[in-house]
């Protein structure tokens, strides 16, 4: 599934400018260090964390796609990072559980 | 030398805290990797050092293993991984981060003793590995990752980067 598709079928809202790309899996974590070993490319990343670490973490394992959950924003200088790094972040107001059975429900697991 | 084309795959991952440490006496830094329940906070007199705890952060090491032909390269050097955002031009990793530009990001590969009285770094075959590795699983057309020893960096303890650590998830206030 296309990250466009993610995005209309879930409601998420675009924090920066990002290039289509295809989808494969989801990771749901808030500890930069479990991402680096657990996430894999072209993963959309469910998380509480706004911080650059999240980012620095989240670029070494070019995951496809970063949601952040209940509504949480990350600061100007990270969404910079992230769009330096292109990776194309988005939030929601829903919770993790909630947003993870919406894409359970598109079929993204 | 070995002809394979590695296919290389985490190993031996585990989770523990990355404790640093700071010298009272010469302001040296050092750092270990903890699997204790609770990273030790004591401070102890090492010949001429004088150890205090500075921070403990949980994180995770691995190692790699080559899926085809079975080489194991242990990372055990390799205390944490830093994305560089250095622009000193006096630097070599600064200038690498400006060559490398909008398509590659420079991580910096940091070992125990950043300050190299020791004379020693991260093993250039955890660089090679570790380059291979994060390359390898790269999607994005055009992405890349560069891993450099932080022996490269002119003064490590100063250069601007972000540590991939789980800073604060176990401090109280």
């Amino acid at each position: 599934m296309k990250i466009s598709e993610v995005a209309n079928s879930t409601g998420v809202q675009a924090l920066n400018e990002w290039e289509e790309s295809e989808i494969n899996g989801v990771y749901i974590s808030d500890m930069v260090s479990d991402i680096i070993t657990g996430a894999k490319a072209g993963n959309i990343l469910i998380t509480l964390q706004t911080h650059k670490s999240l980012i620095a973490a989240a670029n070494l394992v070019d995951v496809g796609m970063v949601v952040f959950v209940r509504g949480k924003k990350p600061a100007d200088d990270v969404v910079e990072l992230a769009t330096k790094a292109c990776i194309p972040l988005f939030y929601t107001e829903a919770d993790t559980w909630k947003f993870a059975m919406k894409l359970a429900e598109l079929g993204i697991r | 030398m070995s002809a394979c084309v590695h296919r290389w795959s985490m190993a031996g991952i585990r989770s523990g805290y990355l404790v640093i440490e700071g010298c009272h006496h010469c302001g040296g830094r050092c750092s270990f990797f903890s699997t204790e329940p609770t990273p030790p906070i004591d401070e102890y007199r090492q010949g001429d050092h004088f150890w205090g705890h500075l921070g403990s952060y949980q994180a995770v090491r691995f190692d790699l293993t080559c899926d085809l032909c079975a080489m194991h390269v242990d990372l055990g050097d390799v205390m944490g991984l830093m994305l560089s955002t250095c622009e000193d031009s006096g630097c070599e990793v600064g200038r690498l981060v400006r060559r490398a530009g909008r398509s590659g990001s420079v991580y910096v590969a940091l070992c125990a003793d950043t300050t190299h009285v020791s004379k020693t770094c991260i093993s250039e075959a955890g660089i090679l590995a570790l380059n291979q590795y994060f390359n390898q699983r790269i999607r994005a057309p055009g992405k890349r990752i560069i891993v450099v020893p932080c022996r490269m960096c002119s003064r490590v303890d100063n250069c601007r980067g972000i540590v991939i650590a789980d800073a604060g998830l176990t401090d109280f206030y």
